[in-house]
């Protein structure tokens, strides 16, 4: 157990470095000097040595991103151009939003997801299982900041019944926070959960036809019992991972999703950064959802330890 | 001789749709993606004939509800939203496609080359992991940043995206062929390692490459639709299906057509690509029948 926990987190080791460098080569990647495209085109050739050397793009490549390394490994992401701070500080005064929105999409999306798949494989290839399939489906054909907009217009515009954009920090009470993030958390959630219904439903299907399941029916349990407490708990492994993954997806689906309802979050400021070529906040949002991205990676990894003592002998 | 009949308990079945027409229904439902992927790009090949001019501004009508005239409406420039929608079609096809070819063209001979030979196999598939530590619409968004705005920065990062996806498909499906008995008696006839790539190896893992194209494309067509959504992705002026969506958010109470029709447009065409390419995987990978993973992430 202790050697498999070790060589998951040595596997980290050369993806992590692969991250790193990509964070490094973007900033490389545009055309033409980054210190004049970052400066902007009417910058004097001072402010754009000024940049070079506070960014130290003056230095040879291989120097830079031996440096590159060492900052990353003290947590030090550089300093926003615009902002004026710590690309650090920028991305915490932004992360609740974000966090809460992907958390709240995460619990609706399993909570829909796993019920419907569940059932659909229990009632296999029954008029319930083909709706719950036909719906699925139809979730998974549309995108999430779509679903959005048609949630802002039907449930904000012609009904009235939530805040159509904008966002209500928690210290102004959870019950306005709450209220501001139903809909765009819907808007992420339900496409997630058509996901997760559709691998639920595939993984109890394979584990309802293994050998001790019928051992189980044969000798006598309820269908009760079969279904919900022998399949669902082998059939939870692959559900399991992807409830993981949805993490990782949501939180880039939140990215895309704080766009349609006004949410300031590290969606609204990657993308303001985007625009503004403020490459250290890029980068360092960048790397941040993909240090998440991995380590829920990791996390999903390690739970297969509690969930699936098979694992723990390998 | 008395019959013995050992009577298995079935799973509850609320009321079973007898297997053959199970069968046909799959078969109808990857007919009926197929029609809307013909549809899709039939009106994409078509646009300069079925659509008027998609960047005239005819201030006068601008936000004008849908009409006889103009059947999905104006936008706030006074831009006919029809047109609009066609050509977005056309640009998701023109991207769709291309980031098709260029993922498998890398990954396919990515995976190939990481499946063949064993020293190659760690340094590839560790670039490739690496990339796919980042969420799709992360890494996408990151690159066109430092690419700028254009219809080939868009395809160039999609591509970039995906290319691991398709890379590692192609790997696993490469470790299992290089092993098995034919491989094996062609290698001991002399077969070179290109021809033994190219001619033995890669036709027999094209079929969980091919199952992967039509979701590749859909993804595409998403990202493509999300970075002009978020305003980094093709250029205002280019009719492309996230950027009417960009301007209808803002105008939703007064024209809320601006959402509706290329929204709709990108359910279809999404809905179409996924049936396809379900009823692709059943017929191509009987294997996986029935699974409903696998499929890059899209945003």
């Amino acid at each position: 157990m202790k050697t498999y926990v070790l060589r998951r987190l040595l596997a980290l080791i050369p993806v992590a470095l692969v991250v790193a460098t990509v964070g490094f080569v973007l900033i490389h990647l545009a055309p033409g000097d980054p210190a004049s495209i970052i400066a902007g085109p009417d910058a004097s050739a001072e402010d754009v040595s000024k940049i070079a050397q506070q960014l130290g793009l003056d230095q040879p490549l291989h120097v830079q991103l031996v440096r590159w390394y060492g900052r990353l490994l003290q947590g030090d992401l550089g300093s926003s151009i615009f902002l004026r701070k710590p690309v650090t500080e920028a991305i915490l005064d932004r992360a609740e939003p974000t966090l809460l929105l992907t958390l709240a999409a995460v619990l609706i999306a399993v909570l829909i997801g796993v019920p419907a798949g569940v059932l659909s494989a229990r009632y296999h290839n029954s008029a319930t299982d083909q709706a719950f399939m036909m719906l699925a489906l139809a979730g998974i054909s549309i995108p999430n900041f779509l679903l959005g907009l048609l949630f802002v217009l039907v449930f904000g515009v012609w009904l009235g019944w939530f805040p159509v954009a904008g966002y209500s920090p928690l210290e102004d009470g959870w019950p306005a926070t709450l209220r501001s993030l139903v809909l765009p958390a819907f808007a992420l959630g339900l496409v997630q959960s058509a996901l997760i219904a559709r691998i639920a439903r595939s993984s109890m299907l394979d584990v309802l036809r293994e050998q001790f399941i019928v051992a189980g029916r044969a000798k006598g349990l309820g269908e009760r019992a079969v279904v919900y407490k022998h399949a669902l708990r082998n059939a939870l492994v692959p559900t399991v991972t992807v409830i993981g993954i949805s993490f990782a997806v949501l939180i880039s689906g939140a990215v895309v999703v704080e766009t349609v309802f006004n949410i300031p979050g590290l969606g609204r400021l990657i993308i303001s950064a985007v625009l503004r070529r403020d490459y250290p906040v890029v980068q360092g949002v960048v790397l941040v959802i993909a240090g998440v991205y991995m380590l829920m990676n990791l996390l999903v990894d390690l739970s297969y330890l509690l969930i699936d003592p098979r694992v723990r002998y390998r | 001789m008395a019959r013995l009949t050992i009577a298995i308990p079935q799973a509850p079945a609320g009321r079973r749709l007898p297997p053959a027409l199970a069968v046909l229904l799959r078969r109808k439902i990857a007919v009926l993606g197929a029609v809307l992927m013909v549809l899709t790009t039939a009106v994409g090949l078509l646009a300069p004939v079925i659509a008027g001019n998609p960047t005239h501004m005819d201030v006068a009508a601008r936000l004008g509800a849908p009409s006889a005239a103009r059947w999905f409406g104006t936008d706030d420039l006074g831009r006919d939203v029809f047109s609009r929608v066609v050509y977005g079609a056309r640009l998701s096809l023109l991207v769709g496609t291309t980031v098709v070819v260029l993922t498998f063209g890398a990954g396919v001979s990515a995976g190939l080359l990481a499946g063949y030979f064993r020293a190659l196999d760690n340094p590839i598939m560790r670039v490739m992991d690496g990339l796919m530590a980042f969420p799709a619409i992360i890494l996408a968004i990151a690159l066109m940043a430092s690419l700028g705005p254009s219809v080939s920065n868009v395809i160039l990062a999609i591509a970039v995206v995906y290319t691991p996806r398709v890379a590692r498909v192609v790997r696993g499906a490469v470790l299992v062929i290089r092993e098995t008995a034919y491989v094996e008696a062609a290698r001991a006839l002399g077969a070179a390692d290109a021809s033994l790539m190219l001619r033995h190896i890669l036709p027999n893992c094209l079929s969980p490459v091919i199952v992967q194209g039509s979701f590749v494309f859909a993804a595409a067509v998403l990202t493509e639709a999300a970075l002009s959504f978020l305003g980094v992705g093709v250029p205002p002026y280019v009719p492309s299906w996230g950027n009417i969506l960009s301007e209808g958010r803002l105008y939703l109470q007064q024209a809320p057509w601006l959402v509706l029709y290329p929204g709709g447009a990108i359910m279809l065409t999404i809905l179409g690509l996924n049936l396809f390419g379900d009823g692709l995987r059943d017929l191509l990978d009987p294997k996986l029948r029935g699974l409903g993973s696998e499929r890059p992430g899209a945003s």
